[in-house]
C-alpha cells in the first residue's frame, strides 16, 4: 500500500546517464515506446487492461446494462441471473452496471492523483534541491516528517469540514504520494540539476520560476515519474476503494468500484461469489498500473531500448545535417 | 548526535505545525458542535451554555491555545457525544488496534523479508519470476476484498473451512487473551499479507540492486558462496532502506487495518475515528487526530534515526550527500 | 585439516621466494582451457586459454569491454547467474564446474586472493577495517578470536595501516588507506594467487605507485603468483613477467612483457600500446573510466 519506488536498476542508470534522447519530438518518441511496450507480453497486459479500462469508463458514459437510477424494488439482494449477471444490490439497482460506471469515477480519481501528486512531488522536489542550502535542508525535513502520516488520517482530516466527495480522496492521496514522489525522484533530480541540459537552461536564462524548475522538466526524470505515477494512479484505486468502505470517500450515490466493493460485502451473505468480480477488477486494474510504470521506466531507457536509441541517432544525424539545434 | 538534535528540534517544530494544522482544518467546519451535542431539540439558551462550558465562544488563538494547553497536561478534552474522556476512548481502542498493527507488522515483515529474498535467489528462473508475480498481485489486492476472501475460507460459520472467528472482539478484551488473540487472525493475516507484499517487492528490488555490486563481490572474494553473500552482506547492506520502507508500509497500512476492523467487526481505533469524524464530534476528532498523526510522526523518527544507526557512512552528516548514482538510493533514505 | 593449511601458509610467508621449489610445469597455480562466456546471447569470452604457473606474475591488457574483468569474474566464479560458461578451470589441483558456487567460494579468499579496482564501492561499509581483513580467516580457518587479530594487526602493519585505524570504518579512510586495507584482506590468509583488478585506477598518480610497489614486494615476498590488469605500462613492465592482450573475449597475443610492449604484433595491441604510453606519462583516472 505504500507508492515508494521499488525498482533497483533505476538508481545505476541514471548514474551512467550519458545517453539522453532530449532532442527527439515527443510524438516520435512516444509512438517508439508504445510499440516496443506492445512487443513484451507483460507490457501488452498492462496496455490491453488500461484500454479495456478507457473503453469501459467511455462506454458507461453512454450505456449499461441498466440505467443506474433504475431500481427494481421486487428483487433487492437478487443472486447473479441472466437479467442481473451480477446480482442487485439492497434498492435493487444491477450490480453490474454501478461496477461499469464505476471505472469513470475510479479514472477521473487516477487521472487527478496523478496531477496532484505530480504538481505536489515536483515543487517539493524543486524547493529540497533548490541552491539556497536554508531552503533545501528545510524542505527535506519538512517532507521526511510529513510522509509519515497516513493518507486515511489526512482524509478523515479533509472529511470532517468538507465531507465526503472524490476531492477529499484525490487530495489526501496526492499529498502522501506526492511527498513520496519527492524523496524518490530528489536523488535523480539533483544528479539532473548539475548536468548540462539545466546548465544550458540557466544559461538561456528565463524566468525565475523556469529555472527552479529546470532540473525536474529533464528528460533523464521521465522514467522515474513514469513508475511513480503509475503506483500513485494504482494506490489511488486502492484507497478509493478503502474509503468509501469507511464511509469517507466517494459520497453514496456515485458509482465507484469502492462502492461496488462496499456492497458486496453486504451481497456476501446472499451470494457470496458476487463478491469475486469488483475485487478482481480492482487488483487486475492496478496490477496492470504497476506493471505500466515498470515497462515504461524500461523502454523509455535509452540504455535498455535498441529502437529509442535508433530514433535517437536517426533525429541526431537529421538534425545535424540541417543545422537546426534544439 | 548532532544529527539527533537537528532532527528532534525539527520534531517538535512539525508537531507544533500539525497541530495548527488539525485546529485549522476543524475550524473550517460549517456544523455546530455546540447545537450537535445539544440535541435537535434544544433552546438557544441551552446550546449557549454548552458553547461557553467548552470555550466555543472564546476566540480562536485563545482557543487554540487552550487546547495546546491541554494536551501539554494530558487532558485531551471530554467528547462531546459520550462525555468521556478523550484520554479513556482512545486508550479502550487502542488495546484492539495496537496489537492489530504490531502483529501486521510482524506478519509482514516475517513473510515479505524471507519470499523477497527467495525471489532473487531462488535458483530456478521460473520460481524467481513467480515470487515476483505474487508481490506485484499481492499488492495490488484492495485489504476489504482480501479480508472478505479469508473469511469465505476461513471464517466460522461462512466459510469453506470454517475454523476461525470472523466477527467482532471478545467482550472481556485482554482479560480473555486467547479468544482475543484468535478473533485477531484473521484480521492480522489480511493486513499482513498485503503489507508483506510491498515489503516483498521493496526487498526483492534491494537484493536486486546489490545482485552485481562491489560490496557484494568483495564478500564473495573472501569466501562466501553467493548466497551467503547477499544474505550476509547484500541484505545488510539494505537495511537501511527497508527500515523506511517497512516505517513507510506501517504507516500506509492503517487504511487496510481500519477496513480489516470495520470489516471484522473490532471496536478499533478506526471504528471510534470514523464514528467521531461521523458526529462532527470536534473535540474528540481534534485531538485523536492529533495524537494519531503524532504517533506517525514519531514513528518517522524513529525510522530516520534507525536509518542513520544501520549506516555508519551517515554517522555525523546532517544530510545524506552522496549516493547519487550509487546503488545505495533506491529513492527512499 | 584447515589449520595446518593455515600454519604452513603462514611459515612459507617469510621464506624467500627464491628458496622455494621452483616448479616448472606450467597451470600448476591456474590453467583456464577454452574458457567461453555468453551473457544474454553475447559472447563475453571466446575459446581463452590461459595458464600461470608458480611465482609467475603475468599482465592482463585490453581495451574497456574487452573482457578482461569478465575473465577474472569467470575464473573466481563471480560472473552474473544468467551467465553460459563452457571450458575448464582448474585451479590448486580441483577442476572447477561452472555453477558449482561451493567450491569456488572454497577457494576464493583461500587459495585465490581479490584486490578490487574501486575499494571505496567494495569495501563493507559497515565492517571496521579489522573485521575486513579478519573476514576471510573467519570464512576459512577456524582461529580463536585473539589468534585472528594478531594476524590482522601483523598484516595491517605489512600493508602500512597504522594499528589505531584497525576500528575505522571504510568511509573515514581515504583512497590509499582503502586500497591497502583491500591488499590486506586479498592476502590475509596468503593465497597463492593473487588477482588485481586495475587496482589503482580509482587512485590519484603519488598513491598509485606506492600502492603498485607495495602489492609487487607483498606478492613477492609471499612466493605467490599474480595476475595483474593494468591500464599502466610503466607498472606492467615492472611488475609482470609475462603478458597477454584480450581483445573482443579473445586473447590475441601472449609474450613477454618487455618485448611484447617493445614490439607489439597485432594491430590492435600496437593502438593499445600507442594509447597507453600517452595515460602512462600523465595519469589520469578520469580517462579510465571514458
Amino acid at each position: 500500500m505504500t507508492s515508494v519506488s521499488d525498482d533497483g536498476k533505476r538508481s545505476k542508470r541514471f548514474g551512467r546517464g550519458g545517453h539522453t534522447t532530449g532532442n527527439v519530438p515527443l510524438r516520435m518518441r512516444f509512438g517508439v515506446i508504445i510499440r516496443s511496450m506492445w512487443h513484451q507480453s507483460v507490457g501488452r497486459f498492462a496496455l490491453i487492461v488500461m484500454a479495456c479500462w478507457i473503453a469501459v469508463s467511455l462506454l458507461s458514459l453512454f450505456w449499461t446494462p441498466y440505467p443506474l437510477l433504475y431500481t427494481d424494488g421486487g428483487h433487492a439482494w437478487a443472486a447473479p441471473s441472466a437479467a442481473h449477471p451480477l446480482g442487485t444490490d439492497g434498492v435493487g439497482a444491477d450490480v453490474l452496471s454501478w461496477l461499469m460506471a464505476g471505472s469513470r469515477t475510479n479514472l477521473v480519481i487516477a487521472l487527478l492523483t496523478m496531477l496532484v501528486s505530480a504538481v505536489i512531488g515536483l515543487a517539493c522536489t524543486a524547493v529540497m534541491i533548490s541552491g539556497r542550502r536554508a531552503l533545501a535542508s528545510a524542505g527535506v525535513v519538512v517532507v521526511d516528517a510529513l510522509i509519515a502520516i497516513p493518507t486515511v488520517l489526512l482524509a478523515l482530516l479533509f472529511a470532517v469540514p468538507f465531507g465526503t466527495s472524490i476531492s477529499v480522496i484525490v487530495a489526501a492521496c496526492g499529498m502522501t504520494y506526492g511527498l513520496n514522489m519527492a524523496r524518490i525522484v530528489k536523488p535523480s533530480a539533483s544528479l539532473a540539476a548539475r548536468s548540462a541540459y539545466v546548465e544550458a537552461a540557466r544559461a538561456m536564462g528565463g524566468e525565475r520560476v523556469a529555472r527552479v524548475f529546470s532540473p525536474i522538466s529533464c528528460p533523464r526524470l521521465s522514467p522515474v515519474l513514469a513508475v511513480q505515477l503509475s503506483m500513485s494512479a494504482g494506490t489511488s484505486i486502492l484507497a478509493e476503494a478503502g474509503l468509501t468502505y469507511l464511509g469517507v470517500g466517494v459520497p453514496s450515490g456515485v458509482p465507484s468500484w469502492g462502492h461496488t466493493l462496499t456492497t458486496s460485502v453486504r451481497l456476501i451473505s446472499v451470494y457470496p461469489l458476487t463478491v469475486l468480480w469488483p475485487g478482481l477488477t480492482v487488483t487486475l486494474v492496478v496490477t496492470a498500473l504497476y506493471l505500466l510504470g515498470d515497462t515504461i521506466r524500461d523502454c523509455a531507457d535509452p540504455l535498455a531500448n535498441v529502437e529509442l536509441r535508433k530514433l535517437a541517432a536517426a533525429v541526431g544525424r537529421q538534425t545535424h545535417n540541417t543545422g537546426a539545434d534544439a | 548526535m548532532r544529527y539527533l538534535i537537528r532532527r528532534l528540534i525539527w520534531f517538535a517544530v512539525a508537531l507544533l505545525g500539525l497541530s495548527l494544522l488539525v485546529f485549522a482544518a476543524l475550524r473550517i467546519l460549517p456544523g455546530d458542535v455546540a447545537s450537535v451535542m445539544a440535541g435537535t431539540n434544544a433552546t438557544p439558551a441551552r446550546i449557549a451554555a454548552i458553547r461557553s462550558r467548552m470555550g466555543l465562544d472564546r476566540s480562536y488563538p485563545q482557543q487554540y491555545a487552550d487546547w495546546l494547553g491541554g494536551l501539554l497536561h494530558g487532558n485531551m478534552g471530554v467528547s462531546a457525544i459520550s462525555g468521556r474522556t478523550v484520554a479513556s476512548q482512545i486508550g479502550a481502542h487502542a488495546a484492539v488496534t495496537l496489537p492489530l498493527i504490531v502483529l501486521s507488522l510482524l506478519v509482514a515483515l516475517g513473510v515479505g523479508i524471507p519470499m523477497g529474498c527467495q525471489a532473487v535467489l531462488a535458483g530456478s528462473p521460473r520460481v524467481r519470476s513467480v515470487l515476483h508475480t505474487i508481490a506485484i498481485v499481492g499488492g495490488a489486492v484492495p485489504a476489504l476484498w482480501g479480508g472478505l476472501l479469508l473469511i469465505m475460507l476461513f471464517g466460522r460459520g461462512v466459510g469453506l473451512i470454517g475454523i476461525l472467528p470472523s466477527q467482532g472482539f471478545p467482550d472481556a478484551g485482554w482479560h480473555a487473551p486467547r479468544a482475543a488473540l484468535i478473533s485477531l487472525i484473521l484480521p492480522t493475516i489480511t493486513t499482513g499479507l498485503v503489507a508483506g507484499a510491498g515489503i516483498m517487492r521493496y526487498t526483492r528490488a534491494c537484493l536486486i540492486s546489490m545482485e552485481d555490486s562491489d560490496a557484494v563481490a568483495m564478500a564473495m572474494a573472501c569466501g562466501m558462496t553467493r548466497r551467503q553473500a547477499m544474505l550476509r552482506v547484500g541484505l545488510r547492506l539494505s537495511a537501511a532502506q527497508l527500515v523506511s520502507v517497512a516505517g513507510l508500509t506501517f504507516a500506509q497500512m492503517i487504511t487496510g487495518v481500519m477496513v480489516v476492523e470495520s470489516l471484522f467487526n473490532l471496536p478499533g481505533l478506526g471504528a471510534m475515528l470514523i464514528n467521531d469524524v461521523g458526529n462532527r464530534d470536534l473535540i474528540a476528532v481534534q485531538s485523536e487526530l492529533f495524537l494519531l498523526a503524532a504517533f506517525f510522526l514519531l514513528l518517522g523518527l524513529l525510522v530516520d534515526l534507525m536509518h542513520h544507526a544501520l549506516d555508519p557512512r551517515l554517522g555525523e552528516q546532517t544530510q545524506h550527500a552522496g549516493g547519487e548514482g550509487s546503488t545505495h538510493d533506491l529513492g527512499i533514505r | 585439516m584447515n589449520r595446518t593449511d593455515m600454519a604452513q601458509d603462514a611459515m612459507t610467508q617469510d621464506v624467500d621466494a627464491a628458496t622455494r621449489p621452483q616448479l616448472a610445469t606450467s597451470g600448476e597455480i591456474l590453467h583456464v582451457r577454452d574458457l567461453s562466456v555468453q551473457i544474454a546471447d553475447k559472447t563475453v569470452l571466446n575459446d581463452v586459454t590461459l595458464d600461470i604457473g608458480a611465482n609467475e606474475r603475468v599482465g592482463l591488457i585490453g581495451a574497456s569491454g574487452s573482457g578482461k574483468s569478465m575473465l577474472v569474474k569467470a575464473i573466481t566464479g563471480l560472473l552474473p547467474r544468467a551467465a553460459r560458461v563452457d571450458g575448464d578451470i582448474t585451479m590448486g589441483g580441483t577442476q572447477l564446474q561452472a555453477g558449482d558456487d561451493a567450491a569456488f567460494a572454497a577457494l576464493r579468499g583461500r587459495y585465490v586472493g581479490l584486490v578490487f579496482q574501486n575499494p571505496g564501492a567494495a569495501l563493507n561499509p559497515v565492517l571496521s577495517v579489522e573485521q575486513q581483513v579478519g573476514l576471510p580467516l573467519r570464512l576459512h580457518y577456524d582461529l580463536d578470536a585473539g589468534e585472528r587479530r594478531d594476524r590482522v594487526m601483523t598484516m595491517l602493519e605489512r600493508v602500512g595501516l597504522p594499528a589505531s585505524l584497525a576500528g575505522s570504518y571504510p568511509h573515514e579512510l581515504s583512497g590509499g588507506q582503502q586500497q591497502r586495507a583491500g591488499i590486506a584482506t586479498a592476502l590475509i590468509t596468503s593465497p597463492r594467487l593473487i588477482i588485481a583488478d586495475e587496482p589503482t585506477t580509482a587512485l590519484d598518480a603519488i598513491v598509485q605507485r606506492s600502492i603498485i610497489d607495495l602489492l609487487v614486494s607483498l606478492v613477492e615476498s609471499a612466493g605467490a603468483s599474480m595476475l595483474f590488469i593494468t591500464h599502466d605500462f610503466a607498472v606492467l613492465s615492472r611488475a609482470t613477467t609475462r603478458c597477454m592482450v584480450i581483445d573482443r573475449g579473445r586473447i590475441i597475443e601472449t609474450g613477454d612483457t618487455t618485448a611484447l610492449l617493445r614490439d607489439p604484433r597485432e594491430p590492435q595491441t600496437r593502438s593499445l600500446v600507442n594509447a597507453a604510453k600517452t595515460l602512462t606519462l600523465n595519469v589520469n583516472p578520469e580517462h579510465h573510466h571514458a
